[in-house]
């Protein structure tokens, strides 16, 4: 499964509805592997037949034994929403090898949508954001949401600052129903001004994760001499030393991090970091276990 | 310092690139782009700070490397104040011939040649040579002054007899392979008897100077010497009043008339001693007589007592062997008595030898034994008892020696015996238009040998040959022949031993040589070359040779030879012992020496007595010797104007090899640069 969960190897696959299924196929198929963490649509009950009911959910086995009418009635088919929002700040169109952190986001939310609409049948929509929202694509189950899914996460090119006061405010205005919002971002922000932002979708009943996309130069840079960095959303450039980032840099980040985990579980908000080189399987672990959780 | 070659100094016009490079070319930076500078802090003042530093190392090294090549190409040099800057040797020569022993002048010799070599140059070469009895070269030239100061100090006062002419040729043959300029300082007494005879012996090549440091001034001090002795080798017979006898003559340098006393000292002990007058810069002469020694080897002395300036000069040594007469075998044919007559008067004539002769038909002399005697005479005895003759030749290659006279019954037979060839012919002069006469005589021939020969060619020239054989003169050194050519006198090598050959009789019938008096002398001489009791004893001079053994490579065994010093030491190694040929006397004293075909020796080693006369060349012959010189120089013990000179030396290859060494350096720092520039792009 690792090898097609493998960014490197999904970096080489263009369409993201290939990709999405390689990723969830490859990851559902391990799930049934696992005895520790068994899926599947689990039978709870029957449920007589009321005028009005889909009748492609009637037993009919039962009703040519008994020729009683009684609809079949499973665990998981109570649908969930799922919302995407994704960062489209120029910050995530920085890597130091493929993929891109816009890359890797496009992939988490391409196989959380397959693995939502195709497998779960749950509700899935999208915000793109940066300073702005940039696109929305509102939560459906409707026939070509996938695709329609898909077609924006193609267009959400990386572009402006990052800001998340405003897109989250807009989602707040479109959310009718509770559900898991999942925000894909880099982050380069105050975790508390993060936190203030995203705490209110929270009070709806929302299931909230981050997800912190991050490359590993990000993490652990490594420079043998100094260096102008130029910053991609502000265009800023400063001169730094390798010694700084070798030690001082590296604190912060693992402080950024660590503050930014903390805030958001103390939140009630899940807090999951990915680095660029690491398999999806874990966003999808995540989502899922949101999932059940939720019902 | 100056350069060979300035008009590439216009290459320094490249220290521009490096400028423009990295002062005047903005540095150009590309920026690393990152997802936010949240977390970076500018650290701009130290990341300048070193880059600045490698730049200007890295500046710096591209400077010198630039410069450093155009000064190679330019061809520094620096002056370097010497004398070898055109190649001048300094060519140091020591006297330390006998007369340097006087006074102290071998010692004041030698600290003006330390003077002369501590004012010289470090870089310039020198050599050292000692003139002795020959030139002796110390060292090569070479530059390492503790070498030449060894070299230097290891001079020795020796008991040589210097020779001006000598060192002229071979300072001429030496300057035939070296080329270069040489300065000769010669530090010696300037004896005038060191000069040769022909003056142009001394002169000097053109490319050598010569300055001469002479170590006397004025007049030389007076001095007597025992010039010479006349003494037997060897005494049969004490109480011959004819031949007991020592003859010695004292002989006075620049000395006043005096009355000096003069002893004979035998192995020590002085055993006789008389008054002499010696006249002002005169000699006179002193007899001893009779010389009542024992047998053996007599080591003996005659010496002037009191002393004068050069005490070491005032002593002759000499040997004097006691032994009986030794016998000559004389083996004619039955016919012939006259020859063994002859022979033997002449034998009792002569002045020094002892012998006594023993006359044999050939056809008895079968049973006799030819070691016993001192040597053999074979007087025209073409055809000798095989047991004999075998015998005779064994003796002669063990060392005995064998006087061999053809009279006319050599014609009649086909082989001489031991000479190992026949008569090819028989010259009969009386029927053919009269005698022949002696044409060429070699006097330096131990048996021929006389001092000064005169007109008639010593004496030789009015013997008159009736009859002669031609034999074959292959590997055999013809002495003398008549007239016509015909070998008269032949000697040949045959082992150890000596085979001289008349190809005349003894008979006074084939020539009228026994009627002569060259013919005593000739026997006499002969008779002591033949037994080889001449150079058991008596006396040699410094630097003579003495002949150790016949051949390098004997027939039969090797035989060593013993050679000791005066001081007791053996000068030879085992394995000179065992092929060496000759042997040089090069100290005074007595030698003792045990020959290849076991024969002893002892024998008195005098210096040259022109050693004694201590007076130095006229001041004018010395600038006229100096001045006929290359360089023209006078004597003069100043340096300077050998140290004024200076001579470019160019150091570009030191230059070129520090240049690679900034080159490689500039690689390895512009490497790293370079490859942190590419990282960050």
């Amino acid at each position: 499964m690792q090898r097609f969960l493998d960014p490197n190897v999904l970096a080489g696959i263009s369409s993201l509805d290939l990709l999405a299924k390689t990723v969830v196929d490859g990851f559902v198929a391990g799930l049934h592997r696992s005895p520790d963490f068994g899926f599947s649509q689990e039978f709870a009950e029957y449920r007589a037949y009321t005028p009005g009911d889909d009748l492609r959910h009637v037993d009919w086995n039962l009703f040519a034994r008994t020729e009683r009418c009684y609809l079949k009635r499973y665990r998981g088919e109570t649908n969930s929403q799922l919302t995407v929002l994704l960062d489209a700040s120029n910050s995530m169109q920085y890597t130091s090898g493929p993929p891109m952190k816009m890359d890797y986001a496009r992939y988490i939310a391409a196989s959380l949508f397959y693995l939502a609409i195709h497998n779960q049948r749950d509700a899935a929509g999208l915000i793109v954001f940066d300073d702005e929202v940039r696109e929305y694509i509102r939560p459906s189950t409707r026939q070509g949401q996938l695709a329609r899914l898909f077609a924006g996460l193609e267009r959400a090119e990386p572009h402006a600052r990052t800001n998340f006061a405003k897109p989250l405010l807009h989602f707040q205005n479109f959310l009718q129903r509770r559900g898991i919002a999942i925000i894909i971002s880099d982050f380069y922000e105050d975790p508390e001004t993060i936190v203030h932002a995203i705490e209110p979708l929270r009070y709806h009943g929302n299931e909230v994760v981050l997800f912190h996309i991050l490359d590993p130069q990000e993490i652990r840079p490594v420079m043998k001499g100094s260096a102008v960095l130029v910053d991609l959303e502000t265009d800023q450039r400063i001169e730094v030393v390798p010694e700084y980032a070798k030690t001082t840099y590296r604190a912060k980040v693992d402080a950024h991090i660590e503050e930014l985990r903390t805030r958001t579980q103390g939140a009630g908000m899940d807090y999951q970091l990915l680095t660029t080189n690491q398999p999806l399987d874990s966003a999808l672990r995540e989502y899922l276990t949101l999932r059940k959780a939720g019902n | 310092m100056g350069f060979l070659a300035p008009w590439f100094l216009g290459g320094l016009a490249a220290l521009g690139v490096p400028v423009f490079v990295h002062l005047l070319r903005k540095h150009i930076s590309i920026p690393r782009p990152v997802s936010s500078l949240m977390f970076f802090e500018r650290g701009t003042q130290s990341s300048t700070r070193h880059r600045r530093l490698r730049y200007f190392i890295l500046f710096a090294l591209r400077s010198a490397l630039v410069l450093l090549i155009v000064l190679a190409f330019a061809n520094p040099f620096v002056r370097r104040a010497a004398a070898d800057s055109n190649g001048r040797t300094l060519l140091i020569v020591l006297d330390n011939s006998f007369s340097m022993r006087a006074g102290t002048r071998f010692a004041d010799a030698k600290q003006q040649a330390f003077a002369q070599l501590a004012a010289k140059p470090s870089s310039q070469k020198a050599q050292i040579m000692a003139l002795g009895g020959q030139l002796e070269v110390m060292t090569q030239p070479i530059s390492d002054d503790a070498q030449l100061r060894a070299a230097l100090e290891s001079i020795q006062p020796g008991d040589g007899h210097a020779n001006f002419g000598e060192l002229g040729r071979a300072i001429r043959t030496m300057s035939d392979t070296v080329h270069g300029p040489i300065d000769l300082h010669l530090f010696s007494d300037m004896q005038r008897s060191a000069m040769p005879a022909n003056f142009a012996d001394m002169v000097m090549p053109g490319n050598v100077t010569l300055l001469l440091h002479p170590v006397v001034d004025g007049a030389a001090p007076p001095n007597w010497t025992v010039e010479s002795v006349d003494a037997p080798a060897e005494l049969s017979d004490p109480k011959d009043p004819k031949r007991s006898r020592v003859q010695a003559v004292v002989a006075g340098f620049g000395t006043p008339a005096a009355s000096k006393t003069v002893s004979l000292v035998v192995n020590g002990r002085a055993i006789a001693s008389k008054k002499v007058d010696v006249p002002a810069n005169g000699r006179a002469t002193v007899d001893f007589a009779p010389l009542d020694i024992d047998y053996g080897f007599n080591r003996c002395a005659v010496r002037i007592d009191g002393g004068d300036a050069f005490p070491a000069d005032d002593a002759s040594d000499f040997v004097v062997r006691r032994s009986d007469p030794e016998r000559i075998l004389f083996v004619h044919a039955a016919g012939d008595p006259r020859s063994a007559l002859y022979f033997d008067a002449a034998l009792q004539a002569a002045d020094q030898a002892s012998f006594v002769l023993q006359s044999v038909a050939a056809e008895q002399a079968t049973d006799l034994d030819p070691s016993k005697y001192a040597f053999v005479v074979l007087s025209d005895t073409v055809v000798l008892p095989s047991i004999f003759e075998h015998a005779l030749e064994q003796n002669v290659a063990k060392g005995g020696s064998v006087l061999i006279a053809l009279g006319t019954d050599a014609a009649h037979h086909a082989q001489i015996p031991l000479w190992g060839g026949s008569a090819k012919d028989a010259h009969d002069y009386a029927r053919s238009g009269g005698p022949a006469t002696v044409g060429q005589v070699d006097f330096n021939y131990p048996a021929l040998q006389q001092e000064n020969p005169g007109r008639d060619n010593g004496g030789w020239a009015e013997v008159k040959v009736f009859y002669a054989m031609v034999v074959d003169a292959a590997q055999a050194r013809v002495v003398a022949r008549l007239t016509d050519g015909t070998p008269l006198l032949l000697e040949k090598q045959m082992g150890e031993g000596h085979l001289l050959l008349l190809a005349s009789g003894l008979e006074n019938l084939t020539n009228d040589l026994p009627l002569h008096p060259v013919f005593v002398a000739f026997v006499d001489r002969a008779a002591r070359y033949l037994s080889g009791s001449e150079r058991l004893s008596g006396s040699r001079m410094v630097d003579s040779f003495v002949a150790l053994r016949a051949a390098a490579d004997p027939a039969g065994s090797v035989a060593n030879v013993e050679v000791m010093d005066p001081d007791g030491h053996r000068p030879l190694s085992l394995a000179e012992a065992r092929t060496v040929e000759s042997f040089r006397l090069q100290r005074a004293g007595y030698y003792q020496i045990r020959f290849a075909d076991g024969r002893d020796a002892v024998i008195g080693v005098n210096p040259d007595r022109r050693e004694s006369d201590l007076a130095p060349m006229p001041p004018d012959v010395q600038q006229l010797w100096s001045g006929s010189s290359g360089g023209g120089a006078t004597q003069t013990t100043d340096a300077a104007h050998v140290e004024g000179k200076t001579r470019p030396v160019s150091f570009w290859w030191y230059v070129m090899l520090f240049a690679l060494i900034v080159a490689l350096a500039e690689t390895a720092l512009a490497s790293r640069y370079m490859g942190t520039q590419r990282e960050e792009a």
